[in-house]
């Protein structure tokens, strides 16, 4: 018999006997395979309320379970079958944190496509109630500091910095925040891109330019690592921005 | 046709003032062959893209609110993004003014406090495709073209965000569940959301020939992962980059800078790594029509594409 969705159960769980009699009636054949059961009790119910409280992940209740959303989904058909959107957004609404925690590692794959908010009938805007749960889970630090997080926290420092970003900076500054040695410039530390442990086939793209005599494009890009771009009345409304991140706790 | 505007509010984003630069001055001439024009908006700040919206709620609706009050000061009700992200953020942002009043309250109250004007009205957002194709559309593109791009193939990548998801674009076509009433305002300008199909009736209007490209034409690229999740990104734009290449392409159109840079640079990765058939190269949509115009390859900067894509033009003697 198919389990649907086998990648859900634990296979400790999953029993398959050559020969079955129960109560004495052979049922040897189809029907040899057991999904042991199990008792929950550890479970909070709260969660879902920290979800649901803010403005994207509210639509969370809407969700009938139909599964469109992980079937449209790109990461769960191309990558890795554990990343299942609808199941995530079960267990948030069961208040089943560790089952979460044990997803953690595949949770932050999503790659904000949204094809599972477009697909699903019920108008839940899945992508951002994802996107809420793995707050949520942050917050209470449920949650380890996963790459995209990482870099979605880089990013949004600089905006906030700045107001714009910087292409060179954004993509020397990550490599470097990734364990590689990026070779600064003694005066102004800005990264020179051609030096330094760059990974190889980084470096071959950015020398690029050189090798076919775009000065024009490269002016340009030293120009701007050199002098970030950024917005001009940007100090006041910085403040703000500060202050509402704090309150979401996105800040500390 | 005639239902956004000739003159719009122009946000070009980060990107198309860095790295992407060559879409910048060939979206110029886009629009100013069309007869079109763009009203800079002036002092703007990012959009959060796909990223900030993962640290920040408020923070985001704030963000983008920012830029729309710029654009009402400028006197526009209209903003075009040439950026997937930028127009999704931006439309996102819409979404929640609009449907959220207590949202809508907060953000004009932290921008007042900010020191920005609060919104009188919330512009709308259009991704500068639908603009091209509604406001100047085929015939125009006809009209104008000097030198036809003439045998070349082209796979018309529209990414993700374009047409998605429907709440934010407002593209109903074939999305589910909701009734009429529910949608919070339907959109005549909006592309078909399953097979969008401007960018290729723009790009033929000028003489190229489409080759088939779905289900790619909308499949992610990775692209806010591109950084971060080297794997996945690396996947993804393998499987783009090879049906284009089996269905015979020679270039891939893009309409987006981040689809774009991620595509260049994963090509040139998985090209290292030896893969077969993912040596096509892309070049933004505006650069293509810019050449059928009759500008020169220096006039659509054609060498900042990393992908390199004067070969193949030179070959079939469009550039
Ligand atoms: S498509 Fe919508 S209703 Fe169906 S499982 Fe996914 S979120 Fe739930
Ligand atoms: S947005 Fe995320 S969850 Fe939704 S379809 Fe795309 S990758 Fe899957």
């Amino acid at each position: 018999m198919a389990i649907h969705e086998r990648s859900l159960v634990e296979p400790e769980r999953i029993l398959r006997k050559e020969r079955l009699v129960i109560d004495g009636v052979d049922v040897s054949g189809d029907w040899n395979l057991i999904i042991l059961p199990r008792v929950i009790n550890d479970y909070d119910l709260d969660f879902a309320k920290d979800v649901m409280n803010s403005p994207d992940g509210k639509t969370i209740t809407q969700c009938y379970q139909c599964s469109y959303c992980t079937a449209s989904c790109p990461v769960h058909n191309y990558w890795d079958e554990r990343y299942n959107p609808r199941h995530f957004i079960y267990l948030a609404r069961l208040g089943m944190i560790d089952e979460l925690q044990k997803r953690a590692d595949v949770m932050w794959r999503c790659v904000s496509c949204h094809k599972c908010t477009h697909r699903c009938p019920k108008g839940v805007l899945v992508e951002e109630v994802l996107k809420a749960i793995l707050r949520a889970m942050a917050k209470k630090g449920l949650v380890e500091e996963y790459p995209s997080k990482k870099f979605d926290k880089f990013f949004t420092e600089s905006v906030l910095e700045y107001g714009r970003i910087e292409d060179g900076e954004l993509l020397f500054g990550w490599i470097e925040k990734q364990g590689y040695r990026v070779f600064k410039d003694p005066i102004l530390k800005k990264p020179i891109p051609f030096i330094g442990e760059t990974p190889e086939w980084l470096k071959q793209l950015t020398v690029k330019p050189l090798k076919s005599m775009n000065i024009g494009f490269l002016v340009l890009n030293a120009k701007h690592m050199l002098f970030h771009p950024r917005t001009k009345n940007w100090s006041k409304f910085k403040q703000v921005l500060r202050k509402v991140m704090q309150e979401e706790g996105a800040l500390h | 046709m005639g239902v956004i505007g000739k003159r719009v509010a122009y946000y070009p984003g980060c990107s198309l003032e860095g790295a992407a630069r060559s879409y910048d001055v060939s979206t110029r001439i886009v629009a100013k062959e069309l007869g079109l024009e763009l009203d800079y908006l002036e002092d703007y700040n990012c959009c959060g893209a796909m990223e900030s919206k993962n640290v920040t709620f408020m923070g985001t609706m704030l963000l983008n609110a920012r830029n729309m009050s710029l654009a009402r000061r400028q006197g526009h009700n209209v903003i075009v993004a040439p950026c997937n992200g930028c127009s999704f953020s931006l439309q996102r942002a819409e979404y929640f003014l609009e449907t959220d009043r207590a949202v809508y309250d907060r953000v004009n109250a932290l921008l007042r406090e900010g020191g920005v004007d609060p919104l009188d009205q919330i512009p709308q957002t259009y991704h500068i495709l639908e603009w091209f194709y509604h406001e100047a559309g085929p015939q125009k593109v006809k009209e104008r073209t000097r030198k036809p791009l003439r045998g070349l193939k082209v796979a018309n990548y529209y990414g993700c965000l374009y047409t998605r998801p429907h709440f934010y674009a407002r593209t109903y076509a074939h999305a589910g569940g909701q009734d009429e009433e529910a949608r919070p305002r339907k959109r005549e300008t909006a592309d078909d959301d399953e097979h969008p199909y401007y960018m290729n009736a723009l790009l033929e209007a000028a003489g190229a020939t489409s080759v088939e490209f779905e289900p790619m034409h909308t499949q992610c690229c990775g692209g806010p992962h591109s950084l971060s999740d080297e794997l996945v990104s690396e996947k993804f734009v393998m499987m783009i980059l090879q049906t284009a290449k089996r269905n015979g392409a020679d270039i891939i159109a893009t309409e987006c800078p981040l689809c774009h840079a991620s595509l260049e640079m994963y090509r040139h990765r998985l090209m290292m790594k030896g893969v077969p058939d993912v040596d096509v190269p892309a070049a933004y949509f505006t650069q293509l029509l810019g050449l059928a115009f009759g500008y020169s390859v220096g006039d659509v900067k054609l060498k900042d594409n990393l992908s390199d894509p004067i070969p193949v033009l030179k070959k079939l003697g469009l550039a």
